[in-house]
C-alpha cells in the first residue's frame, strides 16, 4: 500500500516526536524539520503529500514559508499554531494554508484534518465541480441541477445563498475565511465589510439547520470564517 | 502635529473675529436705535473681550481683541463717526483697562485648562493603578491554583516512572486519567488568562466588532462538547437575526466558563439550558441548570474571586471573576441566583454600541 509522506515542521522537539509517533502508527511516512530553511529544502526534495507547519519557527516566519511553498506546490498545508488571535489564522489561511489547528489539539482531530486535506488535494475535477453530488449527514447538494435537499426535503435558496453553500461544500471540511468566501461569491471588488455575508449565512442557517444555534452542517470559526461539515465517505 | 497647530490658529482667529463682529453689530444696533449712552458701549466690548479670551488659547488673542475693540469703538461710536481719531485723551486708559481685563481672563482660562489636564492625567493614573491591582490579585490567585494540578501531574508521572507500572494496569490507567483531567483543567485556566490579557493589552477598551449571536453561541457550545462529549446542552435562540457588538473570543470564554460550571457543579445529569432572549435594550443570556443550586451565602460575592471553600472545585472563583470582568468591560451585567430546581446565571450585553 502506498504510504503518504508527511512533513512535520515544528521546532519543539517533544511535539514533533509525539506527532511523528502518532502518524507513523497510522501508516504515514514522516519526516521532521525544525527550522524554516530546513522545511523549504525538505519540501522541495521530498515533495511530501502534506505539510504540517508550526507558525512560530526560529529562523523564518511561518507565513513566509507558506508563501514560498505555495509558489511552486499546491500540496495541502495544515498550520499548527499556538497563536490564538484570529488575525494570525486568517493571515495564514489567506497566504495559502488549507487548514489550521490550534494547540493543543487531540490526535483524532489531527488525523481527521489530515485525511480531509489529502482527500481534497485530488478531488476537484477539471471543470472545477466535484463529479458527484455532495452528501453529508442528510444534506445533499447536486452541483449540476443546482438543488439542495435536507433529508429528502428540497430547500429553496436565493442564488447568492446557493453560491455560498456550494463554495463551502466544494471545500468541505476546511475553514474558508470570510474574505475567501466574499471573493468567490461577490467577486474581487466586493466590499471589505463582511456583514452582508454574515446576514446571508444567518438566513442560510435558518433554512438548512434545525436549530441555527446548534448547527450540524455549517460551523462558524468566529473571527475567521466558515467550515462545511466533511463529506460522508461513500 | 503641524496640522493641529494650524487648525488651532484658524479656530482662534475665527473666534476672535466672529465675536468682535457680533459685539460690534449688537452695540451698533443699541447705539443708533435705542440709546446713545457711551458707558454701555465699553461694557459690551468688555464682555466681547472676556469671551474671546475664554475661548482662545494664550494671551495673544485677548490682547488683539482689546486692540481691535479700541479701534472699532473709535471708529463707530465716538465723534467723528466712521472715522479714526485718536486725539481724545482718555483712550490710553480705556485701552489699558481692556488690556488688563483680557490678560486676567486669558490667564485664568489657561490655568483652568491646565488643571483639567492634570485632573485627567490623575484619573488615568488611578485607572491604571486599579487595573494593576486587579492583575496582581488575579496572578496571585492563579499561581496558587496552578500549583495544585501541576503537583498532582508531577506526582502521578513520577510514580508511574518509579513503579514501572505496566501501562495497561488499573492503577496506571487511573493515574493517567488524573493527569489528563489536570492537564485539561490547566489548559482551561490558561485560556482564561489569555482572555484577560486580551482585555488588558488593548489600548483601554475592548476590541469589539458586530457579531452574530448564534454563531458565537454555537462555537462555544461546540468547543465545550469537545471537552465534555456527554454533556447535554439545549440551546434556544430567538428567530430574528441578532447582531451585537462584542469581542467574540471573550464572550465565548464567558459562555464556556458558565456552562462548564453548570456541568461540573450542578451534580446532576439533567440537560443544561442556554436561553438567549432579545429584550429592547439588552440581549439576555441565561444559563440554567437543574442541580444542587448555589449556596445562598455565596451569592453576594460569587463573582469576586475572593471566596474559597474547600469543597468547591479549584479555581471556580477565578473563572467567575473573569466572567464578571469581561461582561463589565462590555457594559453588561452578570448575576447569579437560585431557582426552584437549581442555579441560574444571567448575563446581558447591550445591543447598541452605548460606549466609545
Amino acid at each position: 500500500m502506498h504510504k503518504f509522506t508527511v512533513l512535520v515542521v515544528e521546532d519543539e522537539k517533544n511535539i514533533c516526536e509525539f506527532i511523528s509517533k502518532v502518524l507513523t502508527s497510522h501508516n504515514y511516512r514522516v519526516s521532521c524539520a525544525s527550522t524554516g530553511t530546513e522545511a523549504l529544502s525538505l519540501a522541495s526534495s521530498l515533495c511530501p503529500d502534506i505539510i504540517l507547519l508550526d507558525l512560530g519557527l526560529p529562523d523564518l516566519d511561518g507565513i513566509e514559508v507558506i508563501q514560498k511553498i505555495r509558489s511552486w506546490s499546491g500540496n495541502p498545508i495544515i498550520v499548527i499554531s499556538a497563536r490564538t488571535l484570529e488575525d494570525d489564522k486568517v493571515q495564514a489561511l489567506d497566504a495559502g494554508a488549507d487548514d489550521y489547528l490550534t494547540k493543543p489539539f487531540g490526535t483524532s482531530e489531527l488525523l481527521a484534518r489530515i485525511r480531509t486535506s489529502l482527500r481534497h488535494s485530488n478531488k476537484i475535477s477539471g471543470n472545477g465541480l466535484p463529479q458527484h453530488p455532495f452528501r453529508a449527514k442528510g444534506l445533499e447538494i447536486d452541483f449540476f441541477k443546482r438543488n439542495i435537499t435536507v433529508n429528502g426535503q428540497a430547500i429553496h435558496l436565493t442564488p447568492i445563498e446557493y453560491k455560498i453553500v456550494a463554495f463551502l461544500a466544494q471545500n468541505s471540511g476546511k475553514v474558508m475565511t470570510y474574505s475567501a468566501v466574499m471573493n468567490n461569491v461577490w467577486g474581487p471588488y466586493a466590499e471589505s465589510d463582511n456583514k452582508i455575508l454574515r446576514v446571508n449565512m444567518a438566513n442560510i442557517r435558518r433554512k438548512l439547520e434545525k436549530n441555527p444555534a446548534q448547527p450540524i452542517f455549517i460551523f462558524t470559526e468566529v473571527g475567521v470564517g466558515y467550515r462545511m461539515v466533511d463529506e460522508d465517505i461513500l | 502635529m503641524k496640522k493641529i497647530v494650524k487648525r488651532q490658529l484658524f479656530h482662534d482667529l475665527a473666534v476672535t473675529s466672529g465675536l468682535l463682529f457680533v459685539t460690534t453689530g449688537l452695540t451698533f444696533f443699541l447705539f443708533y436705535f435705542i440709546s446713545q449712552s457711551p458707558a454701555n458701549i465699553a461694557l459690551f466690548y468688555v464682555i466681547g473681550i472676556i469671551t474671546v479670551a475664554r475661548y482662545t488659547t494664550g494671551y495673544f488673542y485677548g490682547i488683539l481683541a482689546s486692540f481691535l475693540s479700541i479701534i472699532l469703538i473709535n471708529c463707530f461710536f465716538t465723534y467723528p463717526y466712521f472715522r479714526l481719531d485718536f486725539s481724545i485723551q482718555s483712550y490710553p486708559f480705556t485701552f489699558i483697562c481692556m488690556l488688563t481685563l483680557s490678560s486676567i481672563t486669558s490667564a485664568t482660562t489657561s490655568n483652568l485648562k491646565q488643571q483639567t489636564e492634570i485632573l485627567a492625567v490623575h484619573e488615568k493614573q488611578l485607572m491604571e493603578a486599579e487595573k494593576e491591582k486587579m492583575r496582581a490579585n488575579l496572578l496571585r490567585a492563579v499561581s496558587h491554583d496552578l500549583r495544585t494540578p501541576l503537583t498532582s501531574i508531577l506526582g502521578s508521572v513520577s510514580s508511574i516512572e518509579a513503579e514501572e507500572f505496566c501501562p495497561c494496569s488499573r492503577e496506571c490507567q487511573k493515574l493517567l486519567h488524573n493527569i489528563h483531567d489536570d492537564a485539561e483543567w490547566l489548559l482551561n485556566m490558561v485560556e482564561n488568562l489569555l482572555s484577560v490579557t486580551r482585555i488588558q493589552t488593548g489600548t483601554s477598551s475592548l476590541n469589539t466588532s458586530p457579531e452574530v449571536v448564534e454563531e458565537v453561541v454555537s462555537e462555544s457550545v461546540d468547543r465545550l462538547r469537545k471537552r465534555f462529549p456527554d454533556a447535554e446542552i439545549n440551546v434556544s435562540v430567538p428567530d430574528e437575526l441578532l447582531i451585537v457588538p462584542m469581542d467574540a473570543m471573550l464572550i465565548e470564554q464567558v459562555l464556556i466558563n458558565l456552562l462548564e460550571n453548570a456541568i461540573i457543579h450542578s451534580k446532576s445529569a439533567q440537560p443544561i439550558c442556554l436561553v438567549i432572549e432579545n429584550q429592547p435594550e439588552f440581549i439576555y443570556f441565561r444559563i440554567i441548570d437543574y442541580g444542587i443550586g448555589l449556596q445562598e451565602s455565596h451569592l453576594e460575592e460569587i463573582f469576586d474571586g475572593t471566596w474559597s471553600d474547600s469543597d468547591i472545585h479549584k479555581g471556580t472563583g477565578i473563572g467567575l471573576s473573569i466572567c464578571k470582568t469581561i461582561i463589565t468591560a462590555h457594559h453588561g451585567s452578570i448575576t447569579a441566583q437560585n431557582h426552584e430546581e437549581g442555579a441560574e446565571f444571567v448575563f446581558t450585553l447591550p445591543k447598541e454600541e452605548a460606549y466609545a
